[in-house]
This record gives C-alpha cells, sequence and structure tokens, in this order.
C-alpha cells in the first residue's frame, strides 16, 4: 500500500464505530481493489494502491466478517479465522449488484 | 469537425489515433463523407442533430463512413482520470492494450529525434510535456546498447474517450499510473499533452520488436478500432475487439471487413452517426450473422479478393443460440471465414437473460434465483468443443488477460486456410455484477478456476484429436485444479462464484455454497477432464 489515508484503532465491542470509520471513510478512497487482513490489523486498498487501516482486528476475530461483508469482499467466512504460514491473507473487492437483479420478468 | 473548435479547443477529437490523419473517403455517390463528417457529427456533438438534421438518403440506406467515433467526445463522463507516472513505467503495454476506449496509447522514438522533436513544442508547455516520457529498461536502455540511442517511451492518456474505468490503472503492476479527480487544470493539461502527442509523430520502428506481439499497438496502422464507441466503462467486448482488429490489423492493415450479429457490440458501434471501426462492417440480424458473411465471402472470392479476411463476429447468444445453425452450416461450408464469439454467458443487450453459454446457477432475467430454483438449472453448452468436431475447423478459446494466447489464437485462425471460430471470455459489468476495472482480473480468475479454459485446436497440428488440442496457458494443465502459490489453497468455480454479484445468493450468512453451486463446480470439473482427455493430458 503507498499511502495510509486514515487509521483507525478497534477496541473490543467496537464494531459499529469501526463500521461507522469505514462508511465516512469511504468517499476518501477511489474504486476499491483489495483488502488484506493480518492478525492484528486490516487494510482496504483502492485502485491507486492507497488506503486505510483499522488497527486491533485480525482474521482471527468475529467482528472481521461483518467488516468484510460491507466492503464487498470475496471471501469464505467459513476460512477466514483459520491461521495461515502467509503474513496476510487477500481478497478482491470488485464484486457489485448485477444489473436490476432484483426486477423479476 | 477535424480542426480544433469551440468546444474541442485543442483538436482531441481528431481523426488518427497516434497520429492526425485526414478523413477516409470512399467513392460512393451514396455517401459524401466530408458533408455527413462535418454536418452530421457536428449536429450530434452539439446536441441538435436528432432534432434539427433532415432525414436523407445515408439515413435511409443505414450508412456511416469509417471511423466517425473517433470525432466522439466522451470527456465530461466520468469524474477520474489516470494520471501517468513516467518514472515507474517499463514500457511493457499492458495499459494499452486492455483499454477498451482507444483511450490509452503509447509510442517510442528516439533519444535524439525526441530532442529535435520536443523544439517543436511551444515554450512555455515543452517542459510539461517533456516530463511525460520515460526511460525505460525496455526500450531505453536496451536500445541505448543495441542501436547507439536510447528510445524514449512515452504512454498518453486521450481525455475525449477516456471513461475512466480504471482498468489501465489495474493492469499496472508498476505503479505508473493512477487515478486523479478531473478539474478545469487536469483536463487542460491532459489535451494540450495529447495534443503533442499526436503532433510528434509515429512511433520510430526500429524501436518495436517484431516478436514482442504486445508492442504491436505501438504502430498507427493496427488502430483500426479508433474508440469513440458507446459501450459501458470498463467493457470487456471493447478490449477484445480492439485486440482482434489490432492484430488483424498488423497483418492485413484495412484490407478486410467485419460481419456483425445483433447484439451489444452493433449497439455501441454503431449507434448513429459513430463508428470505431476503420474497415467496412455490417450488421443484419441476430441469428444470421454467419450466412450473411458466407454472401460477403462469396462475392469477395468472385471478386478475387480471396486473401482478404472476413470477421465474423456475435455474443454468446447470436453464436451458441440463435444463430447457432447458420454458425454450424458455416463452419461446414468450409469457407475462409474467422468467426469471433464474444462469450459474456448472457444476453448483455436485452437486460441479461440467461444464454445456453450461462454457467450453472447464474442468476439471469430467464432463470431469475429464487425459492422454486436457484438461478440458471442447465448447464453450459461448450461451443468449442462442438466446433471442433465441424470438418477441418481451427478453434480456440482465449481471454484479453492471457494477451498472447490471445493473439496467438488471433493469428493463427488468420493463417489457417478455411473456418476459424475463437471464443473469448469477455466481462460484462452489469450483467456480471463487478467493477469497472475487473475485466482483465475476472477474465483471469475464470481461466485459473477452470471456468472457461485457455484452448486452441488446430488441424494442422496432426491427425489424431490429442495432437491438434493445446490447453497450453492454463495454470496446472495436469491437476484437477490450480493451487494459488500465496495460499497453497485450491482455486475453483466456488471461488470464482464469490467474487461475482450474479452468484452472490448461492451463499448463505456463513458463505456456504447452495448445491446448485456445487454441481456448477463438478460441472466445470468434468468439462475440464474432458478438455484434458481430449488433449492426451488424462
Amino acid at each position: 500500500m503507498s499511502t495510509v489515508l486514515a487509521t483507525h484503532d478497534f477496541a473490543t465491542g467496537g464494531l459499529e464505530a469501526a463500521q461507522e470509520f469505514l462508511k465516512r471513510t469511504r468517499a476518501e478512497l477511489r474504486q476499491l481493489r483489495k483488502v488484506r487482513v493480518w492478525k492484528d490489523k486490516l487494510h482496504v486498498i483502492d485502485v491507486n494502491k492507497d488506503g486505510f487501516e483499522v488497527r486491533g482486528l485480525g482474521y482471527g476475530d468475529p467482528e472481521i466478517v461483518p467488516l468484510l461483508k460491507m466492503i464487498n469482499t470475496a471471501f469464505d467466512p467459513g476460512k477466514i479465522h483459520e491461521p495461515t504460514t502467509q503474513e496476510y491473507k487477500e481478497f478482491d473487492t470488485g464484486r457489485r449488484h448485477c444489473w436490476a437483479e432484483d426486477r423479476v420478468m | 469537425m477535424n480542426e480544433a473548435n469551440e468546444r474541442d479547443p485543442y483538436n482531441n477529437n481528431s481523426f488518427g489515433t497516434l497520429v492526425d490523419s485526414g478523413y477516409k473517403l470512399v467513392n460512393l455517390p451514396v455517401l459524401d463523407v466530408t458533408d455527413f463528417n462535418e454536418r452530421v457529427i457536428r449536429g450530434y456533438e452539439e446536441g441538435w442533430g436528432e432534432r434539427d438534421l433532415p432525414a436523407d438518403l445515408p439515413l435511409a440506406r443505414s450508412l456511416i463512413p469509417a471511423g466517425t467515433a473517433t470525432l466522439r467526445d466522451f470527456s465530461n463522463i466520468a469524474p477520474e482520470i489516470p494520471e501517468y507516472i513516467p518514472e515507474n513505467c517499463t514500457g511493457c503495454m499492458d495499459c494499452v492494450t486492455e483499454c477498451p476506449d482507444t483511450a490509452i496509447l503509447g509510442k517510442v522514438l528516439s533519444e535524439t529525434e525526441w530532442e529535435q522533436k520536443l523544439k517543436q513544442i511551444p515554450e512555455p508547455d515543452r517542459a510539461m510535456y517533456a516530463k511525460e516520457w520515460s526511460k525505460t529498461k525496455k526500450y531505453y536502455e536496451a536500445y541505448k546498447k543495441k542501436l547507439g540511442d536510447g528510445g524514449m517511451f512515452q504512454i498518453i492518456i486521450d481525455p475525449s474517450k477516456c471513461k475512466g474505468c480504471a482498468e489501465c490503472v489495474t493492469v499496472c503492476d508498476d505503479d505508473a499510473l493512477k487515478m486523479i479527480a478531473k478539474n478545469d487544470s487536469v483536463m487542460t493539461r491532459s489535451r494540450k499533452n495529447h495534443r503533442y502527442f499526436k503532433n510528434i509523430g509515429p512511433s520510430n520502428e526500429k524501436y518495436i520488436n517484431e516478436n514482442l506481439l504486445i508492442d504491436m499497438m505501438l504502430k498507427e496502422k493496427t488502430h483500426i478500432y479508433v474508440g469513440g464507441a458507446g459501450s459501458c466503462a470498463g467493457c470487456g467486448e471493447g478490449t477484445a475487439l480492439r485486440m482482434l482488429c489490432s492484430a488483424t490489423g498488423a497483418k492485413f492493415g484495412d484490407q478486410w471487413a467485419l460481419v456483425a450479429a445483433t447484439g451489444c457490440n452493433t449497439v455501441y458501434t454503431s449507434t448513429y452517426p459513430y463508428n470505431p471501426y476503420l474497415v467496412p462492417w455490417t450488421n443484419s440480424l441476430f441469428e444470421n450473422a454467419p450466412a450473411d458473411a458466407i454472401g460477403v465471402r462469396m462475392r469477395w472470392d468472385q471478386m478475387g479478393w480471396h486473401d482478404k479476411p472476413i470477421w465474423c463476429i456475435g455474443g454468446d447468444g447470436a453464436m451458441f443460440d440463435i444463430g447457432f445453425q447458420a454458425l454450424s452450416r458455416m463452419l461446414a461450408s468450409g469457407y475462409n471465414i474467422k468467426v469471433f464469439v464474444l462469450d459474456t454467458q448472457v444476453y448483455s443487450n436485452t437486460g441479461g437473460q440467461a444464454s445456453t453459454a450461462s454457467y450453472t446457477g447464474q442468476n439471469t432475467k430467464m432463470s431469475v434465483h429464487g425459492n422454486a430454483f436457484g438461478g440458471k438449472q442447465e448447464r453450459r453448452k461448450e461451443i468449442a468443443q462442438i466446433a471442433m468436431m465441424h470438418p477441418r475447423t481451427y478453434v480456440a478459446q482465449t481471454t484479453c488477460a492471457h494477451i498472447n494466447h490471445f493473439y496467438k489464437s488471433v493469428l493463427g485462425a488468420l493463417e489457417f486456410d478455411g473456418p476459424a471460430i475463437i471464443a473469448c471470455y469477455t466481462t460484462c459489468q452489469p450483467e456480471h455484477g463487478v467493477a469497472d476495472n475487473m475485466a482483465g482480473e475476472q477474465a483471469r480468475l475464470a481461466v485459473d478456476s477452470r471456468a472457461f479454459p485457455l484452448l486452441i485446436f488446430d488441424p494442422r497440428k496432426g491427425t489424431k484429436i490429442k495432437e491438434r488440442l493445446s490447453l497450453q496457458g492454463n495454470p496446472a494443465v495436469k491437476d484437477d485444479w490450480y493451487k494459488n502459490p500465496k495460499t497453497n489453497e485450491e482455486v475453483t468455480f466456488i471461488d470464482f462464484a464469490r467474487s461475482e454479484g450474479r452468484f452472490a445468493k448461492h451463499f448463505d450468512k456463513d458463505g456456504n455454497p447452495s448445491q446448485v453451486l456445487l454441481n456448477a463446480k463438478q460441472d466445470r470439473l468434468e468439462n475440464w477432464h474432458l478438455l484434458q482427455e481430449l488433449a492426451g493430458i488424462r
């Protein structure tokens, strides 16, 4: 990641605050591209490789699931908490709703 | 319209992509090209055309001159535009190749001629423009050793054609492009730089390696698809058509033609009065493009034009479904016609109905995901395997993200002296449910996950199927699934489905895939096994 544009320190039980942080700072980023999740932090990265960081929350924590879902991360909630030999886990974030997906013919 | 005017002060909307050129005039009594471009295009660009232009003979005959879309201005449709960072550029040409709109262009000049030509740039802007050039290892250092004069390389964004999809930024591995917000200062700089880029002349061909297929777009003659089409931002089809046109243009210039089946491709490339092609193009109906192409081929052969290729293009709806009979008949005819299928796995143009190319489980109109059925219940039809069983037919399946494979497929089809068909995976952002910058990423994932395997079937390679069929280009070609080297985890159809909105309803709140999606995964594995068996790998 080139530049961390904003950071948030996650406190236990502070899911709502973390979600508010992601909502509030979203407009500072461009098209989202990747999410990287460490044991103890989360990076949300845009096409310019700028991003923001949530510290104190990692792939082992249950609160990571709603946060990743909120930004359309392509991840498996069943596997997200598993340990990894890698430094971090990386996922794409390009999923969108299809055009008029709920319109029934 | 081919000169600067009040709306286009730096004349970015002008004929020629890398350098300026005049209108392509044709000697037809029914079409006055200069009048069309000056009067009709002006009417549409200035917003009064539909209201005030009289109906006339060319309109009644549905005629549009070649390349009129180059006069179209998209400057105001996106809030952002890419910015080039020359010091990071390696000259890989990925961005130029993958742009669906011919909006990002490359040029290489010797350092000596570059220094001379810079003197032609007005002094106040010279430093600004000089900064846009880079000294890459590929063009500068390598050619400094080889020729004694390094090649200066430039990437430029055409602000009149860019739709802000960010595909170029996404495919750049070197941080040489980033998206920035448009404002008056950014746009003026971008327009001026693009104008100087055109004024400075064509690339020096000494610096273009003929063996590097990805460098072909440095030549003006490969820009047969000029941009300015009405396709969605980031459209996967746009890139495929551009690359198809470039490869064919590199070999045949503008001495070839396109016969198009109705679909998205015909809508965005013939939205009156804009035509992005510099070669003859025709559209008859949805279902009869291959039959139409046979007619053109027969007439051209009568005229002695045996060596001029004809590409017949259409979507999966036109080729797998509604025009399938015409396609099969054409392949069986033995005629020297090449077919290119823009496979979006859905009827994109009419709002996203299922086609026989749609994947099992795909949520589409006509196979809406609900309580009774989880999206499409049938299995995907494989046009490549069907085409292989036609007499002496060249077949390929490829994607734009696999650039060498794509170009080899197209050039192989052109060299083959008989019918050929290429099925190309093309991302459709609104129907697949992915972001505008994801066309290449999703095409690559489709191959990695066995959703859409690469293949080339060349009847000249031998007498047995396994000698003719190559699966080269697919990852882990002998295995069931490819494993991501970073995680050592298998990449399956479920991973592909997880990344696209069209399959989103198949995952429960815990992320578990539905049984229908597991069936789709099994279907993709069986298809892969069949290909492995045919290729003699299994």
